[in-house]
């Protein structure tokens, strides 16, 4: 985006949600950013509208990670590891 | 996010992987000669390492996102059997790709990437299976209409109502997205890759992953939607059929 708006911050509404997610996901340059910032300090509806999918990322980051794998699998996996390498230790032998 | 500004200025970490894993498949003529000098490199400090000593390396640097990658692979083939064996699977391919790996470089998003090609490759054909109901999959008329009942999607009050959603409602959300969207979202919104990593990590242009970020996060807000409504968290009558 780089149009020039007449909303807060140089930028119209359509622009600023537009942009939302670039925003929020912290991948505009810092031109944007500000401009945005700026939006939004004076715009009520766009800053609400952030708010909530700024939310919804929070909550399926609070919700959707997280999980422990079982203590059989962590020791299955450093198991299979030590039998790699005391495999590759081997072939490194013959090899000499 | 700012704790993760810094790791995202590192540009090339996941482009100097690609050519020297060799879990990502086709490399380039070009590509192979970049393995080979990087290799030479890498193997100044490598060669002396005794199999013994990568091993303890992997275990001091690799295992410790053993639990980060098992809830990856929980979001990907929503079974803990079959989560299991690809977390072991790609732990198996990183050890064995590990004296390429160049030590400093992005060990996380590296691990992601076979992790991710590991399931394209061998779980993705395995899981098209009668998995989903077509109810699951939101369709384009169903975003017209989140979309039109307010321009901007979920309401506020509607959003109170969604904090109040059990966890594993928020899961079963995000699993019912169609594949590549529920990806990138769980890439994004729970390990904070940048889009730049993300289109690495699942070998697309960055285009396409904002793209796929933009329509997984319309439909998910749709279906969290529709579970509070269940729910009676959400009355019918504020985000229902207008």
């Amino acid at each position: 985006m780089s149009g020039f708006g007449f909303g807060p911050g140089n930028i119209d509404c359509d622009d600023v949600l537009r942009d939302v997610y670039l925003y929020l996901d912290d991948e505009t340059d810092d031109v944007l950013r500000n401009r945005i910032r700026q939006h939004l300090d004076g715009c009520a509806p766009c800053l609400r509208h952030f708010g909530i999918e700024q939310d919804v990322r929070s909550l399926v980051a609070r919700c959707c990670g997280g999980d422990q794998a079982p203590r059989s699998l962590h020791e299955r996996i450093r198991v299979r590891i030590t039998e790699i390498s005391i495999e590759t230790t081997h072939l490194e032998y013959r090899a000499e | 996010m700012p704790a993760l500004a810094p790791e995202r200025t590192e540009r090339s970490v996941l482009a100097d992987l690609r050519p020297i894993a060799p879990i990502a498949g086709n490399v380039s003529s070009k590509g192979r000669g970049l393995i080979e000098s990087r290799t030479e490199r890498r193997e100044l400090s490598v060669a002396d390492e005794t199999v013994e000593e990568r091993r303890a390396r992997f275990e001091r640097d690799a295992l410790p996102f053993l639990d980060q990658l098992y809830a990856a692979a929980m979001r990907m083939t929503r079974n803990p059997a079959d989560a299991e064996d690809l977390v072991q699977e790609t732990f198996v391919k990183a050890f064995a790709a590990f004296h390429q790996f160049t030590e400093g470089t992005n060990l996380k998003a590296w691990l992601y990437r076979i992790l991710t090609n590991t399931f394209i490759n061998n779980y993705r054909k395995k899981q098209r299976q009668p998995q989903q109901s077509n109810s699951d999959v939101v369709e384009d008329w169903q975003l017209a209409r989140a979309e039109s009942h307010t321009s901007n999607g979920l309401r506020s009050a509607e959003m109170d109502a969604l904090d109040h959603l059990p966890d594993s409602d928020v899961k079963e959300a995000l699993q019912s997205l169609p594949e590549d969207f529920r990806l990138a979202v769980y890439l994004a919104d729970v390990e904070g890759f940048s889009y730049k990593e993300i289109a690495e990590i699942m070998e697309t242009p960055i285009g396409t992953v904002m793209s796929r970020l933009h329509r997984g996060r319309k439909q998910l807000q749709v279906l969290l939607a529709d579970y509070a409504r269940e729910r009676g968290l959400i009355p019918s009558a504020v985000g229902g059929e207008s």
